[in-house]
This record gives structure tokens, C-alpha cells and sequence, in this order.
């Protein structure tokens, strides 16, 4: 045995060395300040489990909790359904159009946060486009308050989420044999039947999968919810800033740190069970 | 799937209004940052262009462009290195401790960069990497490695293993293995790998917002502070500039994905 | 002819799981060896083994007399066409040859001058600049033999490299092989799960099953002589008659075989249980011989060159193989037929049990 373990690292012993760049890498400049973020929440402002039990007692961490999974979860269903739809569109469409289409995604998804954001801004403020366009036209006197509140949050939020609801969904759509809902129409079934019956239990666990990005994704937001909160409405991320960068309470942010991570942890590991991760993240092999 | 089953009415709309809800957004920048008003607003007489003018006059905003360059391109040479490597020896290695280090890789990915960020803030704090130049691009370099992973895996997903062997049988060391036989043929995974890498960091704001402060004020960092502080139209030009400068991106990398599909 | 290559004790498992027992071979230099046996038989994993992709888990592998157990394959660097043959799809036909002169440093014009000379013996001059996906099959398979040859290896390893053609174009290549084979006087071992590449082939065959080779030698004398039950199965196809020797006399040996009693030229003991292999095409239809036997035709094939005829007889199905040019009777199912052989047809085999 020992002469295999021996034999195997000569032989293998340079493809080894090549994994250590990035291992190094990630381990002394992305784990360690990570758990040393884990470290600090039971550590500061003194050892113990203090800033964990503010969950229990401080009316603030329970609003902002509350507030973050109420937001994520409107966003999620919002941008499953948006997302469903153009995916399904998406799948049935012909060769070419498909193309356009997929750039329709693909576009928003790599264009910076930021200026997705203060696309939104420039639209729903009180002196932006919409406010002028509907009072010019007279169908409003007064402005509507559009942004710097939980709407303009949920509007951009799912406008960011609905290429990562579309992807997942899309590539377990592709995998639908077309054949199979021609032939349920063959059979008599109207459309609506084959959507329900065939369709949607087909394309579910894209649907599921979707689902869970687009749900822990939420819950770390951080530009969006700034920007379009207007510091009004606060989401886990701009609180825990706040913690650090403005009340320096170091405890109290770590522990909500720690906390979102440990949500987000759980939730992929709840549904590792049904959904492929491998399909999420693109493994290789 | 031509012809064969088409979308009704109520899926086809709510598609088409979607696509819309995500692309329209982008384009009201586009009259926006032609506006010949002083403020954020639709043009009211005619187009003009002296905001982009007014841009590339301006040495802060160009400063921020320069070094936001800069940074993306460090930081994808960092992550590009590091990511392929890995990404070949965890496929050749391919065991169940490489499959465990892989999903370690997609960490940034799943993590929320608010939680790294307030953690590299204090560590930076010790390595005395705060408000440098090197910090940013290590931060980046790192959370850009799962992007690299992810394409280059794929890549190497259709790769005949007996390829490397064969290559070895006839003689070849690792290194030349590598040049010769893998690297040319996963090239369209690795430069994928890299345009996102480089997008990353070019767009990267929360991490940024903690452990960069004067010296290092990055072209997301000063469009931030824009958005809170101003309506300077400015801010439409820039934002249009970057919207094109990402489409060109990806164009490319379409193009080197059809390619290597083709 | 001296022993170019040597296994002693050659063995690989994985876990428990035993995929080379203690392999003992050695392959004269210059012959062509086929190791030859069913898929998981670990022919595969010997010729690995001897590549050097594979590690041993035990034994020692000798080139002229020096062990090479240790060496990466790199360092060995023997020919290899690979099942599937694995050429580089980046690199054209000129660049897939000259890869092995590259990696050893040689210069652009022995390289080319080499590169030429290879495509020569393959006869593929002209094929140079293409990619190997604008080739055929046979086309590819001389670029991976090429390759192999191109930088005068001690060895020449082939796996599977006739299987993925069609059948017409394989027994071209096989004619082919076995004139390159002579025209280069290499060392080759050859790796198949097709009992006929083997036989027309090789000089010598090694016959595997369950991780074990259970017998070598020239085609002619294993397919005459197997030893063992698997053998004369797997090679060809074959009768197994069982009987017990009721007599042994200077030359012959009677076999009690249900109500027959068989004459048969070979040595056993008295009272001992034989197993006997007989082929289908030793027995002959309508004409008597030193064993006779009666049978009714269960069903008759017709394959072009012969008839493979099924009796039922009093020991059992027998299967006879007749010649379809002036054959003595036109076999019709249901027909009662008399047939024989000689008493030196048969072969004593062990029973390895491998039905």
C-alpha cells in the first residue's frame, strides 16, 4: 500500500503542485479572513455567544432580518415568474431568434450593477422619466414615490435576478424533448393541458434550482438595495456596513455575517438533495 | 423546434414584456447621456455631446478609468494563472479530494461579498494592503478565480483524456503536455475565463467601498459616490460607455465560444 | 530471437478487486505479441502497465534485461496507438507525426525529413497539411500508426486499434499491419478482443480471461491445441463432449461418452474424466470416420462459404461446420443424418469452467 501511495505521488507530484497556486491563494486570502469574520462575531466585544442573543432581544437585527426575507422572497417569486416566462419563450423560439433573445440575458447580466442601478434611479425618482412623462401627459398631479423605498428595492432587485432565474431554467427547458409536446398536441391535449401536464413538471427542477440562486443571491445584496433604498429601507448587507463602517460595532456585524452565510449554507445544502449544484455553478468532468 | 409547438398568447407577452423590463432600462441611458440640459433628464432641445465632452476632460474621472484598467487586467492575470492550472490538475487529478478543493473554488461565488469584504477590511489592515493598489488586485485575482474554474472545467469536460496520455507516451514532460497538447486546445475556455474575470473586477464596488479609500478610487467607487451625491449627466456617459464596452466583451466572447463550437 | 520484453509477476488490483494476476510473459524481439481476451479479461490493463500509464501493484517489467518498473511513461517511450487513436484534432497530420521528434528536441529538417518518411510507410504522402477530423477512419488509424513509429520506439504498443472500423476495412489494415510489421522488424504487442485479428495477425497469442493469461503461443498451435475449455471457446467455436477413459492402448484411448464409446489419438489415465474439444468443422456429414454418430438436424444456417448445422444426437446438441462446395447432402431440418470424425480431431482440454 505504501509503495502505491509513493509511486502514485511521483507520478502525479507535478499535477499536485499545480493546484497550490490557487489553493494558497484562496486559503490565505479569501478562507482565513472569512473565518476570521466567524471568529470576531463570538470574540468581540467580549467572548461569548452576546451578539448571537440579539437576535432574540434586539428589535433591530429582528427588522432588518424579517425586512431582508421578505424582500428576497417577493424578488424570488417575481423573478421566477418574469424568468419563466422568457425562458419559455426563449426555448421555443426558432434558431436565429433564440440567439437575440439569449442576448436580451446575457447583456443585462455582465452590465455593471451600478449603472443597472442608477438606470433605475434616473427612471423612478420624483424629477425622473416616468414622474415627468405621466405628469406631462396628466395622469398624475403629484409624483409617485417610486424609488427610496421597498418598490424600487423589489424593481431592481428583480430586474438584476431574472438572467440568473433565466439560465437555470433555461438549460433544463433545452433538455425537453420538443417531439413530446407535438405529440401531446397529437393526442388532443390543448395548449394550456400540455403547458400543465408536460411542460411545467418537465422543466421543475430548473425551476427549483433557479429558485434557490436567485434566493441566496438576494439575501447578501448589497449596490441595489443601497442605491434604491436610499438608505430608508435596509437590507442585511447595508446593515452590516453600517455595523462596521459607521457604528464600528465589530461584534454585531459579524454575527450577521456569520448569520447570512450560515442561511445561505444551509439553503444550498437543504436542496444539494434535488437540486444538480453541479448545473448551477457549471462543474467540470 | 421550428413550427412544431409554439408559446400562447399570455406566455409569448409576459416574455416579450420581460425581455423589454430588462433591456429598456438600459437604453433610456443612452438619451439621457446625450441630454443638453446640466442635469439628469431626457433632451429637451437637441443632442449633444459635450457630457462625454466633459468626461474625457475631466483628470478624476479618467484617473479612475486608468486604474480600474489597470486592476482588472492585474487581477486577470492572477486569476487566469491560478484558475487554469488548477482547473487541469483537479480534472487530470480528478479524485474525490480535487472534486471537494473544486467546490472551494466557487466559494466567492456563493459567498456574499459584503461578508469578505468587512473580513479583508481588518486582515488587509495587518498585511498594511488597505488603500493599495496590490490589495485590490489580490482581492479580485482571488474572487475572480471562480469564474476561470468554472470555463475552463467545461473546456476540459470535452477533452479526450487520451490525448494527454498519448502525448506522454510519445515522450513529452508535464510542461510540454501542457503547451502543446491542453492549453491550445481549452484556449477558448480560458480566454471566456478571463473576460469574465476582467468584468468582475472592472465592476467591482463592495469590496472596494471597504478596503480602498483615497489612493486607489476606482472608476465603480466614483460612480458610487455620483449617484449618491449628484445628477451630474455625467454619470449617463459613463454609464453608456461601460454598457458598450461590456456588450463588445461579450460579443467576443461569443465569438470564441462559436468558434470553438463550430 | 532474443526476449525484448519480460512481465514476471506482473499484478494490479484495485482494492479488492484483482485486474492482473501475476502476469509471467516474455516477447521475443521483433514478433508481434497479441494479448487476446473477453472486455474486463485485463489484457487492457497489462498493456498500460507496460506503457507505464498504469502502476503495478506488484512484479517487475524488464526491457532487454533492464527493469523498467519505475519509469514514468515518458521516460520509456514506447509506440502507442491508442483505441480510438487519439490524435491531437489542434494539429494537423504533419504536426500529430512530428509531436514525439518535437518533444525531443529535434531540429525543423530532421524533423521533416522524418515526418516524410513516416507518411511514406503509411503511404499516406499528400495527407500532410490536413486536420485529422478531414480523414477517414483508416486514414486516422495510419496517422496514429505513423506517429507511433516515427521516432524508431523499442516498442510498439496498439490497443483495439483495428475496432473502430468497419469490418471490410479492417481486414485491409490487417493486411497492412502485418506488412509494416515486417517492414520495420519493431517489437509490436497488440491488444484485442477479435479473435480472428489475433490469429491472423500475430506470432504469438496470449489468451486472458478474469485477469489471468491461461495460455501463449503461435495462432496455429492454440487454436489446434487449447489447453483449457475457455481457450477452445473462445477461439473459434468448439464441441465439448465429457466422458470417462474405459481403455488405454499404445496410441489410443477409448472414451465412454453416454451410450458411445470414442476413439481418440492422446494419453489419460484409466478411469479418469476427460473433457474432449471438438471443432465443428472436423466432423463431417454423411461419411464415416473412426467415431460415428447418428443425429436429426435441428436447424441449418446457411453462411456462404459453409453451413453451420445443429444435430441432436443421443449425446447431446452437436454443431458441425460443412463446407457449402460439393457438399455430400444439403442439410434439412428434421432430417436424420449420420456424421464422423477422425480419432486424432479432438483435443483433451482442461474444464475451466468458462461456459
Amino acid at each position: 500500500m505504501r509503495r502505491d501511495v509513493v509511486a502514485k505521488l511521483r507520478q502525479d507530484g507535478g499535477w499536485y503542485a499545480l493546484l497550490l497556486p490557487a489553493f494558497l491563494l484562496l486559503s490565505v486570502f479569501y478562507v482565513t479572513p472569512i473565518l476570521q469574520v466567524l471568529a470576531i462575531s463570538f470574540l468581540e466585544p467580549e467572548p461569548g455567544f452576546s451578539n448571537y442573543q440579539r437576535i432574540a432581544t434586539n428589535l433591530s437585527v429582528q427588522r432588518v432580518i424579517i425586512t431582508t426575507l421578505r424582500i428576497c422572497t417577493i424578488t424570488t417569486l417575481l423573478a421566477l415568474l418574469l424568468g419563466y416566462a422568457l425562458s419559455y419563450t426563449i426555448t421555443l423560439a426558432g434558431e436565429r431568434a433564440r440567439r437575440w433573445w439569449l442576448l436580451c440575458v446575457l447583456v443585462p447580466l455582465w452590465i455593471s450593477v451600478l449603472v443597472r442601478a442608477f438606470a433605475w434611479v434616473t427612471l423612478l425618482r420624483r424629477q425622473g422619466l416616468i414622474n415627468q412623462s405621466l405628469q406631462g401627459a396628466g395622469l398624475i398631479t403629484e409624483p409617485l414615490e417610486l424609488v427610496w423605498n421597498e418598490f424600487g428595492i423589489i424593481v431592481g432587485m428583480v430586474h438584476y435576478m431574472v438572467p440568473y432565474a433565466v439560465l437555470p431554467m433555461l438549460a433544463s427547458m433545452r433538455e425537453i424533448e420538443p417531439r413530446l409536446l407535438a405529440a401531446a398536441r397529437g393526442m388532443g391535449a390543448s395548449r394550456a393541458q400540455v403547458f400543465a401536464r408536460v411542460f411545467l413538471p418537465l422543466s421543475m427542477p430548473g425551476v427549483v434550482a433557479a429558485g434557490v440562486l436567485v434566493f441566496i443571491f438576494s439575501l447578501g445584496f448589497y449596490i441595489t438595495p443601497a442605491i434604491l433604498g436610499g438608505g430608508k429601507t435596509l437590507m442585511v448587507a447595508e446593515w452590516i456596513s453600517l455595523q462596521i463602517l459607521d457604528l464600528i460595532r465589530w461584534g454585531l456585524g459579524t454575527m450577521m455575517a456569520t448569520l447570512l452565510v450560515v442561511t445561505i449554507l444551509v439553503t444550498l445544502a437543504v436542496f444539494s438533495r434535488v437540486v444538480n449544484m453541479r448545473r448551477l455553478f457549471g462543474g467540470g468532468a | 423546434m421550428e413550427g412544431a409547438y409554439k408559446p400562447g398568447p399570455l406566455g409569448r407577452s409576459l416574455g416579450w414584456a420581460t425581455a423589454l423590463y430588462l433591456v429598456l432600462p438600459l437604453f433610456i441611458i443612452l438619451p439621457v447621456s446625450m441630454t443638453d440640459q446640466r442635469f439628469l433628464s431626457l433632451p429637451h432641445e437637441g443632442l449633444s455631446l459635450r457630457h462625454y465632452a466633459g468626461l474625457f476632460a475631466s483628470s478624476e474621472w479618467f484617473a479612475s478609468i486608468a486604474q480600474s484598467f489597470w486592476i482588472a487586467c492585474a487581477s486577470t492575470i492572477l486569476a487566469v494563472t491560478t484558475g487554469t492550472l488548477f482547473a487541469i490538475a483537479a480534472w487530470r487529478l480528478s479524485s474525490r479530494a480535487t472534486e471537494l478543493l473544486r467546490a472551494l473554488m466557487l466559494l466567492p461565488l456563493i459567498v456574499p461579498s459584503i461578508v469578505y469584504a468587512i473580513g479583508l477590511y481588518r486582515y488587509f489592515g495587518w498585511w498594511d494592503l488597505l488603500d493599495r493598489f496590490m490589495g485590490v488586485v489580490i482581492a479580485h485575482g482571488v474572487t475572480g478565480i471562480p469564474y476561470v474554474v468554472i470555463t475552463v472545467s467545461t473546456a476540459l469536460a470535452s477533452f479526450d483524456p487520451r490525448l494527454e496520455q498519448a502525448a506522454r507516451g510519445m515522450g513529452a514532460s508535464l510542461r510540454q503536455v501542457l503547451a502543446w497538447v491542453i492549453l491550445p486546445r481549452i484556449m477558448p475556455g480560458i480566454v471566456s475565463g478571463a473576460i469574465f474575470a476582467f468584468i468582475h473586477s472592472w465592476d467591482e464596488l463592495v469590496i472596494v467601498l471597504f478596503i480602498a479609500s483615497r489612493d486607489v478610487f476606482t472608476l465603480p467607487r466614483r460612480i458610487w459616490d455620483g449617484i449618491n451625491e449628484n445628477q451630474d449627466p455625467i454619470m449617463a456617459a459613463v454609464a453608456m460607455l461601460l454598457i458598450l464596452f461590456t456588450t463588445v466583451l461579450l460579443v467576443v466572447d461569443m465569438a470564441v465560444r462559436r468558434k470553438r463550437d463550430g | 530471437m532474443s526476449v525484448a520484453l519480460e512481465l514476471r509477476g506482473l499484478a494490479k488490483s484495485y482494492g479488492n478487486f484483482v485486474a492482473v494476476e501475476g502476469a509471467d510473459l516474455a516477447v521475443e524481439g521483433g514478433s508481434f505479441l497479441t494479448l487476446l481476451g473477453p472486455s474486463g479479461s485485463g489484457k487492457t490493463t497489462i498493456l498500460m502497465m507496460i506503457a507505464g500509464f498504469t502502476e503495478p501493484t506488484a512484479g517487475r517489467l524488464l526491457l532487454d534485461g533492464r527493469d523498467i518498473t519505475a519509469l514514468p511513461p515518458e521516460k520509456r517511450a514506447f509506440g502507442m496507438v491508442f483505441q480510438g487513436y487519439a490524435l491531437f484534432p489542434h494539429m494537423t497530420v504533419a504536426e500529430n507525426i512530428a509531436f514525439p521528434l518535437r518533444v525531443r528536441g529535434l531540429g525543423r529538417a530532421e524533423r521533416e525529413g522524418k515526418v516524410r518518411a513516416a507518411l511514406d510507410l503509411v503511404q499516406l504522402m499528400g495527407f500532410a497539411e490536413r486536420l485529422p477530423k478531414q480523414l477517414s477512419g483508416g486514414q486516422q488509424q495510419r496517422v496514429a500508426l505513423a506517429r507511433a513509429l516515427v521516432f524508431d520506439p523499442a516498442l510498439l504498443l496498439l490497443d483495439e486499434p483495428l475496432s473502430a472500423l468497419d469490418k471490410k476495412l479492417r481486414a485491409e489494415l490487417q493486411e497492412e499491419l502485418r506488412a509494416l510489421h515486417r517492414r520495420v522488424g519493431r517489437t509490436f504487442v497488440n491488444v484485442t478482443h477479435d479473435q480472428e485479428e489475433a490469429l491472423s495477425l500475430s506470432d504469438e497469442v496470449a489468451i486472458l480471461n478474469h485477469g489471468r493469461i491461461i495460455q501463449k503461443g503461435a495462432p496455429a498451435a492454440l487454436y489446434e491445441h487449447p489447453r483449457t475449455r475457455f481457450v477452445a471457446d473462445f477461439l473459434g467455436k468448439s464441441n465439448f463432449l465429457r466422458g470417462v477413459v474405459r481403455e488405454v492402448g499404445p496410441e489410443h484411448i477409448a472414451v465412454q461418452c453416454g451410450p458411445l464409446r470414442l476413439r481418440h489419438f492422446g494419453a489419460a489415465r484409466l478411469g479418469e474424466e476427460v473433457l474432449l474439444s471438438l471443432r465443428p468443422e472436423k466432423i463431417a456429414l454423411a461419411q464415416e470416420g473412426d467415431n460415428v454418430l447418428e443425429g436429426r438436424v435441428l436447424s441449418s444456417a446457411y453462411l456462404g462459404a459453409g453451413h453451420a448445422v445443429v444435430l441432436e444426437t443421443p449425446i447431446g446438441p452437436i454443431r458441425v461446420h460443412q463446407p457449402a462446395w460439393r457438399a455430400a447432402v444439403e442439410p434439412a431440418v428434421g432430417e436424420a443424418l449420420r456424421m464422423a470424425w477422425a480419432a486424432d480431431a479432438a483435443t483433451i482440454v482442461e474444464d475451466d469452467d468458462a461456459a
